[in-house]
């Protein structure tokens, strides 16, 4: 088991390698740098010219990667091109949390909707909830995410008062306990906007998955023995049906950190998601870089996490 | 059993948010309440006024306190230092707690401003300042004239453009920068401190608008003296709130970043302390911002987006909100690429008329003509802009004194747009519809428009319809985005691009109606590649001293370029759109100038402050 994780984690190393290589080359064939959207007939062309010489811009493509690639080895990102002269990792820092917060918060929401109603309807299938369950969860993957944001905003912030707007936190000089409910306040709606989409493949998962077990040879076996519905459902079954949910939560872990571009904006909710989308924008190649860095390790520290918890799910999976 | 525990962690895990969310739900009852009690207010408060007429209420006169929230959509970089700063969303802050020597005033003359009076020699190479005393800075040091010879100096210094900064145009003009520039001398001769509330600004040449480079927001010496410039852009006074220091009526004392900036009225502001204690900018997406407005939760959106045209009629209905409208500063426009430049100097970055290709397919001035008849611009305006915008025919802002209505101008026609082209011999030869070159070869014009403005987006087919209205066929490009799009029309601008028209917005600087950064034939930015040698000589003219030390030289000069423009068509201009503010009507005193919703921020109260 544990030779099985050391090896994966050096398989990481050249895999994000490679990660670094095509996004550079991707990123640095899209036309345009920081600079060739700034149109402004009071500045000289030039004056961007010799900025895109000091930052190395008109380098040739292999030193411009080497020179990154070697700064990263030593622990650094370098700056932002369009934040004037902030560094990445900061920029980043101050994202990453709120992006991580609001990731588990509706992870959190799917999961407290999606189970507990995806393992009624498989123990009560072609009931008229199950019927209601399913077509709710199919109408929360079909609506658009900005839309529901927007429907949410409208009607639990603008007309009912109930939940903030936009942002994390309503006021700079609040700390403590009360920061962190202000906060908590603050993620409700992006959580549940960005929860929607995922219960009804979750529920989905669950109820197929529970429905199967419960035909099982050993569940058949375990009610013959006498046992209540109650405790194989628990005892026997819920046990095997997680395992499909930890393979979503495992791709999860990487799409959690990753942001959710369109609820982040929605909701002016400053994570990852949007800074990805406009250091894209901006040719801010330094971020989107270690951006990219980020959300390659998230993903594929994600799937080993997943696969590890299979052996524990599941005692007959092994790693050697 | 090891096992077990993982499965039983994860249980725990799970309770534990199970309780978080309890939390949550009181929390929210708790501020649900502080919420209602906001939005009662405002809706009480606008009852009390009867109507919108807000003059009989303000008798009263203004009140002291209260803090109002205004709104924009995109969060500033970050970058609050009017020296490094690029983009509108740090001026929306820095207007607020930055000053310069002189500011402008509605009919865009420049007014005394932390300067109160000043002289100029008679060939204008010199103008000196006699600068308010007794003015300080947000942490209490006096301002003084070595500050302004500070900031011109630091925009100067031979190292400015490498950390970033890109305001050089202030200081090019300026006596001796090229030395300095150059590294040539340690003394800058441009901007002198005679003595402590004294300076003179020097200039290279007689200068027909000195007052212009005395415009620009002064940082405070003591803050970054001994920080070489390099590092000024990443300095705590550059970047946070409570460093950030200026002399303007509001301090930046806090922020949460992306989301929050909150500016304090400035105690000791030498106009006197404002009125309104706090002023807050909150990051806000569009789409929900008109109705945070309806609440009350947000009390302004101005620059830079403003209101957008569609949701000027519900806005007016909320009842509680003042608008005031008013003519943009820029255009949006549909060049026609006259000439391309060949790939080796497109390579080089090089801008030489003579290498240039002429572009046959809109060379004629009278096919230019027969377009702009073809196009509905009225039509543009009422139906993507509903109307809040006008139909231009002179690339300068309206507001100058230099614009004039008296051009050619191009009634939407499509008639006399077929007969002209029938005139210039671009008919249908061979038959297929479309009209040809008048020697029988296939004419097809390439229209091409980026992604980005969506009004720009939705008027590029508008624009193809119209064309193909009058007999021309034209080639819809893809959309692209604007970096890609720009490879296209101004980077790489060479024959194979095979763009014959394009759309492209200018936002025009309010200090000066020089039109030779987006016209000469030389400028970079003439993207048309307009190859006029009269309307080069116009420019010049307009700029000749000491003549054009008389403004109305400059109207006469201008008038005369504006319909050597409208003639020659180099472009159709397409619409001139407004500027829709808004802002809640318990907010009095604004007084936006043209280009600008700040303006005296000092001034403005709110009636519920206390």
């Amino acid at each position: 088991m544990y030779k099985y994780v050391i090896r994966r984690i050096l398989i990481f190393i050249p895999m994000l390698f490679f990660l670094t290589v095509i996004v550079f080359i991707l990123a640095k064939s899209a036309p345009g740098d920081p600079f060739s959207t700034m149109l402004d007939p009071n500045v000289d062309q030039q004056v961007f010219e010799e900025r895109r010489e000091a930052l190395g811009l008109n380098d040739s493509l292999p030193v411009q990667y080497v020179r990154w690639i070697s700064s990263v080895i030593q622990g650094d990102f370098g700056q932002s091109l369009v934040y004037n002269g902030r560094e990445v990792s900061e920029l980043i820092n101050d994202r990453f949390m709120n992006t991580i917060y609001l990731g588990l918060v509706a992870l959190f929401f799917t999961l407290i909707v999606a189970i507990p109603i995806g393992i009624y309807s498989a123990k009560n299938p072609y009931s008229p909830l199950d019927y209601f369950a399913t077509g709710f969860g199919f109408l929360g993957l079909a609506i658009p995410n900005f839309f529901f944001g927007l429907i949410a905003i409208y009607v639990f912030a603008i007309h009912l008062g109930w939940f903030p707007a936009q942002g994390t936190v309503s006021n700079p000089n609040i700390s403590g306990f009360q920061e962190f409910l202000d906060r908590i306040h603050h993620m409700i709606l992006p959580g549940i906007t960005l929860g929607l989409a995922g219960t009804a493949t979750y529920m989905r998962y669950m109820r197929s998955e529970v429905l199967d077990v419960l035909g099982s040879d050993y569940v058949r076996t375990a009610k013959a023995k006498g046992m209540t519905d109650r405790n194989v459902l628990y005892k026997h079954t819920l046990r095997n049906a997680l395992i499909p949910i930890i393979t979503l939560m495992g791709f999860e872990f990487g799409v959690l950190v990753s942001g959710a571009v369109i609820t982040e904006q929605v909701f002016n909710y400053p994570g990852l998601g949007t800074l990805f989308i406009d250091s894209t924008i901006n040719r801010d190649y330094p971020v989107v870089m270690a951006l990219c860095l980020i959300f390659g390790a998230f993903i594929l520290v994600g799937n080993l996490l997943a696969d590890i918890f299979y052996s524990v799910v599941d005692p007959r999976i092994r790693y050697d | 059993m090891k096992k077990k525990f993982w499965l039983i962690s994860l249980m725990m895990v799970m309770v534990a948010f199970l309780l978080v969310a309890c939390n949550t739900g009181e929390q929210s009852t708790q501020s649900d309440g502080q919420d209602k009690s906001d939005t009662t207010e405002t809706p009480s408060d606008n009852g009390g006024d009867s109507g919108e007429d807000h003059e009989d209420s303000s008798d009263d006169g203004p009140v002291k306190g209260g803090t109002i929230v205004g709104a924009m959509h995109t969060a500033p970089s970050g970058v609050f230092n009017p020296i490094f700063y690029s983009e509108t969303y740090e001026a929306n802050i820095l207007d607020f707690t930055h000053e310069a020597l002189v500011g402008q005033n509605n009919s865009l003359e420049f007014i005394p401003e932390l300067a109160y009076d000043w002289e100029i020699n008679d060939d204008q190479t010199a103008i000196t300042f006699f600068l308010e005393e007794g003015v300080k800075w947000h942490d209490g040091e006096a301002f003084t004239a070595d500050d302004v010879v500070f900031t011109y100096q630091t925009i100067a210094d031979p190292n400015y453009t490498e950390a970033g900064g890109i305001r050089t145009e202030y200081v090019t003009p300026l006596k001796g920068y090229q030395e300095y520039v150059n590294g040539e001398t340690d003394e800058f001769e441009g901007v002198v401190a005679e003595d402590d509330y004294t300076v003179t600004f020097y200039f290279e040449e007689p200068n027909v608008n000195p007052l212009y480079y005395a415009s620009f927001p002064i940082i405070p010496e003591h803050k970054f003296a001994g920080v070489d410039v390099m590092d000024m852009p990443s300095h705590p006074a550059t970047l946070d709130p409570g460093e950030v220091v200026g002399t303007g009526p509001f301090v930046f004392t806090d922020m949460v970043e992306r989301e929050q900036y909150i500016l304090t009225a400035n105690e000791d502001y030498w106009q006197g302390r404002p009125y309104l204690d706090q002023i807050i900018w909150r990051i806000v997406d569009q789409s929900v911002m008109t109705g945070l407005l309806e609440t009350g939760e947000i009390d302004f959106i101005a620059d830079p987006e403003g209101v957008a045209p569609a949701d000027y009629e519900t806005v007016k209905g909320f009842g509680n909100i003042e608008i005031i409208e008013q003519t943009d500063f820029g255009y949006q426009l549909m060049g026609f690429k006259l000439n391309y430049r060949t790939p080796e100097d497109a390579e080089a970055g090089k801008i030489n008329p003579d290498n240039w290709v002429e572009n046959p397919d809109v060379a004629d001035q009278k096919v230019r003509q027969a377009i702009a008849h073809a196009i509905n611009r009225p039509g543009l305006v009422q139906g993507l802009l509903y109307g809040r915008g006008s139909v231009i025919n002179a690339p300068i802002a309206q507001q100058f004194w230099a614009y004039t209505e008296d051009v050619p101008s191009y009634d939407y026609d499509p008639e006399t747009a077929a007969r002209m082209l029938d005139e210039a011999g671009y008919v249908d030869a061979d038959g297929d519809g479309w009209r040809d070159f008048p020697n029988g070869d296939e004419w097809v014009l390439d229209l091409a428009y980026p992604t980005g403005n969506k009004l720009r987006e939705r008027s590029a087919p508008v624009l193809e319809e119209n064309l193909e209205a009058v007999g021309i066929n034209v080639n819809l490009h893809p959309p692209k985005e604007f970096s890609a799009y720009l490879d296209d029309i101004f980077y790489n601008d060479t024959p194979d691009k095979k763009v014959d028209l394009y759309l492209l917005g200018w936002s025009l600087s309010s200090g000066d109606p020089d039109p030779s950064g987006l016209w000469n034939i030389e400028a970079q930015y003439n993207i048309s590649r307009w190859n006029n040698a009269e309307s080069d000589a116009l420019i010049q003219k307009a700029l000749q001293t000491p003549e054009a030390f008389d403004q109305d030289f400059r109207i006469d000069v201008y008038h005369e370029w504006q319909n050597l423009f409208a003639t020659d068509l180099p472009a159709v201009l397409l619409y001139a759109q407004n500027k829709i503010y808004a802002f809640n009507d318990r907010l009095r005193g604004v007084d936006p100038l043209p280009y600008s919703f700040i303006n005296n921020p000092h001034l403005w109260w709110v009636t519920d402050g206390k």
